[in-house]
Order: structure tokens, then sequence, then C-alpha cells
């Protein structure tokens, strides 16, 4: 039982991350890529950390992997963040 | 009987925080696997009632894992705030519901 | 440890995770502007720490709990530092 909880942990997050990059190279403009590069990518690493966790079941790989999340959760909307704010869009987009 | 308040809110807010990242990652990837477009990207001032430093940290990162919305700049006063819309449909629904999250870390922040 | 997981669902989610590196490198290839390959190299960093951790439990070791953690202080940093030189740069 514990097998097929793991299984579809490590699956669905390698699935999330396959859609990150198939959103990368699809979407038109860069807004709407770092829609895709955002969430997905986040959320797939965190089903695969908690698969993992479950399956290694010690106290020190729940710390490492409760750390890993939260910097990620902490960095990647800030990541995007910093690149739309540096991107020069020879100012079409801003209103004022 | 504060703290219990405040706690409970924090709690209430984690799990709200997790229902909408489990949603915008279903929306996210049903938008890119089904062919055909349907985003329609737009951009949007929202107005900032929030005053500390804590909750605007929240408030843009609960913003950018929300479906289709994305922190993109803020004003120098921190008063307004620049956001991208993927699925752009009515701008008084998506203003309406920001003010409610931004209420929801008003709460817990003060 | 007998109760390993099967070799089966280790490799396919090798083969999903390596098609999502071919398809953000060819991003990375053909991004038109800078920006869109600081994106890319971010989504590769991402899938090289799902890389790390499949392998971990396909070797049955879980001392490479170590090496995401160290990916993704490094990346946040280098995804930061380009994006001030650019904004630098632009003025």
């Amino acid at each position: 039982m514990d097998k097929i909880i793991i299984s579809i942990f490590i699956l669905a997050g390698s699935f999330f991350i396959l859609v990150a990059a198939i959103g990368l190279l699809r979407f038109k403009d860069l807004y709407a890529r770092l829609h895709a590069g955002t969430k997905a990518p986040s959320f797939g690493i965190l089903l695969l950390l908690i698969g993992v966790s479950i399956y290694f079941n010690t106290p020190v790989v729940y710390i490492k992997s409760l750390f890993i999340i939260v910097f990620i959760y902490l960095t990647a909307p800030l990541g995007a963040h910093a690149i739309a704010k540096s991107f020069d869009n020879k100012g079409k987009n801003k209103k004022q | 009987m504060k703290i219990l308040k405040k706690t409970y809110y924090l709690l209430a807010f984690c799990l709200f925080y997790l229902f909408k990242l489990v949603q915008s990652n279903i929306y996210i990837a049903w938008d890119i696997l089904t062919p055909g477009k349907q985003s329609n990207p737009a951009f949007v001032e929202v107005p900032v009632i929030l005053n500390s430093d804590t909750g605007l940290l929240m408030f843009s990162n609960l913003l950018s894992m929300t479906p289709g919305t994305l922190s993109l700049d803020i004003s120098r006063d921190k008063k307004t705030m620049l956001v991208h819309v993927l699925y752009y449909s009515d701008e008084e629904q998506i203003q309406n519901g920001l003010k409610e999250m931004q209420q929801k870390i008003k709460r817990i922040t003060g | 440890m007998n109760d390993s997981i099967s070799t089966t669902v280790l490799l396919i989610a090798f083969s999903l995770l390596l098609a999502a590196l071919i398809l953000a490198f060819t991003r990375l290839l053909k991004g038109p502007s800078i920006n869109d390959r600081i994106a890319a190299m971010d989504v590769i960093s991402i899938v090289v720490m799902g890389f790390i951790l499949v392998y971990s439990v396909l070797i049955n070791n879980a001392m490479y709990f170590d090496i995401p953690i160290v990916i993704s202080l490094i990346s946040f940093i280098g995804t930061v530092a380009v994006s001030t030189y650019l904004k630098h740069k632009n003025g």
C-alpha cells in the first residue's frame, strides 16, 4: 500500500514538471511563460519531496525536505518578480 | 484571547493557501495540455490596503501562487501594485477577489 | 530494505523528467530575450533537483538529500543576480 502511494506521488511530481516545460515552450509571451514556470515546477517538486520523504521515513529527511519546500515557496515568486521587472518591453505595457 | 484568534486566522489562511495552490496548478495544467487558446492576458492595477512589509510579502506570494495572477511591480509609495492576469474577464470581479485576499491577510498581521 | 519501489515507476519518472529537460533546453536555446533564458534556467534547476531525488530512491541512499538544498540556494541567487544586472544595463 505504501509503495502505491509513493509511486503516485513521484509520478505526479514528474508530470507537473513536464507540464511546466511544455508550457514554457508553448506560451506566446514572457509573462505567460512566467506563469507556467513559477507555479507548476514548485508544485511538482513539492509532490516529489513528499513522496521521497515518505519512502525514506527518517526525521532528518523530513526536516531537510521541509527546509527545501519552504525555501522554494519563498523564492519562486521573488524570482519571477525579478525577471518580470527587469524585462525591457520598450514601454509598451507599463501604464505610466 | 487575541492570540488565539490570530492563530485561528493563520491556520485558516494556510488551508486557503493550500486550496488555492492545488486549484491554480490544475488550472494551468489544463490550459497547457488542451489545444487552443483560452488565455486572455491583461494588466491590472490593484490598490494595496496593507501597511506592513510582512503582509505585503504574504500578499505578493499568495498572488503569484493563485490561479492566473502574477505580481509584477509595486509603486514607490507602496500604494498600488501592477498585476498580470492571465484569464481576464471582468475588472470588478478581479478587484473584489484581490481585496478579499488582502482583508484575510490584514486580520493576521494587524 | 527489500520493499523498494518497482524500477518501472522510477524509469517512467526519469523519462518524464528527461522530456522536461529537453523542452526547457529548447527554450533556453531559442528564447527571443535573455529573460526567457533565465526563466528556462530556473525550470532546468528544478528538473535537475527532481533527477537527484528520483536517483536517491533508485539507489536507496538518503545522503543525496543535501544536493537539492544547495541547488535551490544557488539557482535563486543566480536568477536575482542576472536580473539585477539586466535592470542596471537597461537603465
